[in-house]
Parts: C-alpha cells; sequence; structure tokens
C-alpha cells in the first residue's frame, strides 16, 4: 500500500521525519489502536493518532460527556453533555480526519465483554492504550494486553502527578507486567473525582502516550519480532521506551525514569 | 548506621535495614506505595529481601489511576 498524494501533502511535515519517511506513514495507516477511556486522556490522545493519520482507532467507554468534564476534555462541548463519550468522539474525530476509521464500543469495559472486543485471534490491534479513570480497569486491562499479546501503552494522570508506562510480555517478559509494579490488592487514593485536576496536566500525559505510542509503531520489531525485516530498521529503538515507567511532576516540572522489574510471584504474569 | 535518600531526602537507618523496614520507620502502608531502588522498580513481593546499602536512593509514590 503506497502513501497517495493528497497523504503526501497532508502528511509532508511527518514523512519528512527520517525516522517516519514514507514506511512509517504506510505503517501509521495500516495500523489499529484500541483505546480504552475516552476522558481526559483518551480524547487527546485519540485526536493526535487520528490526526497522524493512524488507519483505524477503536474507542472504549461506557461514561456520558458531563459538564465538569469540559475544562479537559477539549473534544466535547455543552451541546455533547449527556450523550456517550465514545460515540461523540468518534462522530467529531472521523469528521476532522477523513483517513481514520474510528468505531466506538459504547460501554465499560468489564470481564463480561472483553471476549467481544477480543475475538478476532490474532489480535486486530496494533497498541492497546489505557486511558481509563480507574484502577480495577486498569488491572483489567493490563490482563487483556497479557492474553492478547499487544503492547500496552497506560497513561495516567491526577492531581499533579503523571505516569506513563509500556510493556509487552512477549518481548521483554523481564519488565512484567502493570501488576508487578502495582498489585491488584493497593490502596488508591489519587484519582481525578477525589483530588482533582488541571487540564494541562492530563494533556501532557496524553501528548507523552500519543508520542510513545507512534515510536512504538515506527519500530515493528517491538510489536510483532521478526514480521518485517527491512520495516525494522527504522532509527527509532522502541526497546528503549518498552520496560520503562515515567513519572512526571507537574508541580515541580521534573521527570522520572525507572525500569520496570517483573515479580517472580506476579499473580497475573508468572501464574 | 547508613544513610540513604528517600524521596530526595537524606534519611539515616540502621546498617542491614531492608526495604520493607524503611516504609515502618517512616509509617508508610506497604499497600499504599510502590518503589524504585536506584532507578529499577522492585516489586513488592522483593522489599523484605533487599538491604539498603550506603547512598541507595530509594523513591516511594503511589499509583495514579486518573485519566
Amino acid at each position: 500500500m503506497a502513501v497517495t498524494d493528497k497523504e503526501f501533502l497532508r502528511y509532508s511535515r511527518q514523512i519528512l521525519l527520517p525516522e517516519v519517511g514514507e514506511q512509517g506513514q504506510n505503517r501509521f495507516k495500516q495500523s489499529h489502536i484500541l483505546i480504552i477511556g475516552v476522558g481526559g486522556l483518551g480524547t487527546l490522545t485519540a485526536q493526535y493518532l487520528a490526526a497522524a493519520g493512524i488507519g483505524k482507532i477503536t474507542l472504549v467507554d461506557g461514561d456520558v460527556v458531563e459538564l465538569s468534564n469540559l475544562p479537559r476534555q477539549l473534544l466535547f462541548s455543552k451541546e455533547d453533555l449527556g450523550v456517550n463519550k465514545a460515540q461523540v468522539a468518534a462522530i467529531k474525530l472521523m469528521r476532522a480526519y477523513e483517513d481514520c476509521e474510528i468505531y466506538s464500543y459504547c460501554e465499560y469495559l468489564s470481564a463480561a465483554n472483553t471476549n467481544d472486543l477480543f475475538s478476532s485471534k490474532p489480535s486486530e490491534f496494533d497498541l492497546l492504550l489505557d486511558c481509563s479513570d480507574n484502577f480495577d480497569v486498569r488491572q483489567l486491562v493490563n490482563l487483556q494486553a497479557i492474553k492478547q499479546g499487544i503492547t500496552l501503552v497506560s497513561a495516567s494522570a491526577a492531581h499533579f502527578q503523571g505516569q506513563l508506562l509500556s510493556i509487552n510480555q512477549q518481548i521483554s517478559p523481564e519488565s512484567g507486567c502493570y501488576h508487578c509494579l502495582y498489585p491488584s490488592d493497593m490502596s488508591v487514593s489519587q484519582t481525578c473525582q477525589t483530588i482533582g485536576v488541571l487540564g494541562p496536566m492530563v494533556g501532557t500525559l496524553a501528548s507523552m502516550q500519543a508520542l510513545m505510542s507512534l515510536n512504538l509503531l515506527l519500530d515493528v520489531d517491538v510489536l510483532k519480532p521478526s514480521l518485517d525485516e527491512t520495516a525494522a530498521k527504522t532509527k527509532i529503538n522502541g526497546n528503549q521506551l518498552l520496560g520503562k515507567l515515567f513519572r512526571f511532576d507537574g508541580g515541580k516540572f521534573t521527570w522520572r525514569q525507572a525500569s520496570l522489574l517483573r515479580d517472580p510471584n506476579c499473580s497475573v504474569c508468572s501464574a | 548506621m547508613i544513610s540513604i535518600f528517600l524521596n530526595d531526602e537524606v534519611m539515616s537507618i540502621a546498617d542491614g535495614s531492608s526495604l520493607t523496614d524503611v516504609l515502618k520507620r517512616r509509617t508508610i502502608a506497604e499497600n499504599g506505595v510502590a518503589l524504585v531502588l536506584n532507578a529499577e522498580v522492585v516489586p513488592r513481593s522483593r522489599w523484605p529481601h533487599i538491604m539498603c546499602q550506603q547512598d541507595d536512593t530509594l523513591e516511594v509514590f503511589s499509583v495514579v489511576a486518573g485519566g
């Protein structure tokens, strides 16, 4: 599949990058990204990815737009109040970014509907993005990433704290999984509903999550090992991103980085 | 006694203290935090078995689940 003349013009600033080129742009076009949660993170990440020429995006959220969402969920406006977030986002993004097919799944992710979402084997999704707003769903997303063998890019933000990590059990099992870092019995105090958040704080993490996703797509080695040897010779090294935890303090403006490590006793990835 | 850095602050602890001991000393609940020791995450099951060394850099932080 070649890049068309129109696409070449539209994405010229991306194609200009030696790390992207026509090959990378094609890679974006052929990718399908699954986004769980269409709130502060999900709306912005989805918009960046759709705008970059990602071919397919599936948005999952059972929530409806509320007034308190509008300061940070910039895709929504007061006309959308009461309407499902995945549905509104899909309509608006498809209108703005015609190259991107966007599917909406208007339910919360739950153990009951994962079979429905992940029905094709092997998985049709190239990346799984966790943009959810609660710990239980984050554990479920992690489990699905492991079961489906998909790279997980997980972002979160609350108060002035943001966290970002990417993992793939098949490619870097030594890094473990989300549950190795945060076991499911952890007590969680920081959610946007209980301690608040500023819009740009969520926006920072959403931008980083979108950038990390594009970088990972440019390194096919990180997604599907030895699928395409020529495409694997890109200059982006996704292995530098996989298995790392990045933490942003938006009050002090500091970034910290750490290597993730598998818990040999993890009940999820070591079972 | 040895000194370590706990979230950028110097802390003195007894030689041979484990990561679990550090949390107990600061009355931090084990199930409320994750730990990074010298830029590497340490899973909770390993905390009792890892002894602090002089000048170790320890980061203690909560899960952030919002989005």
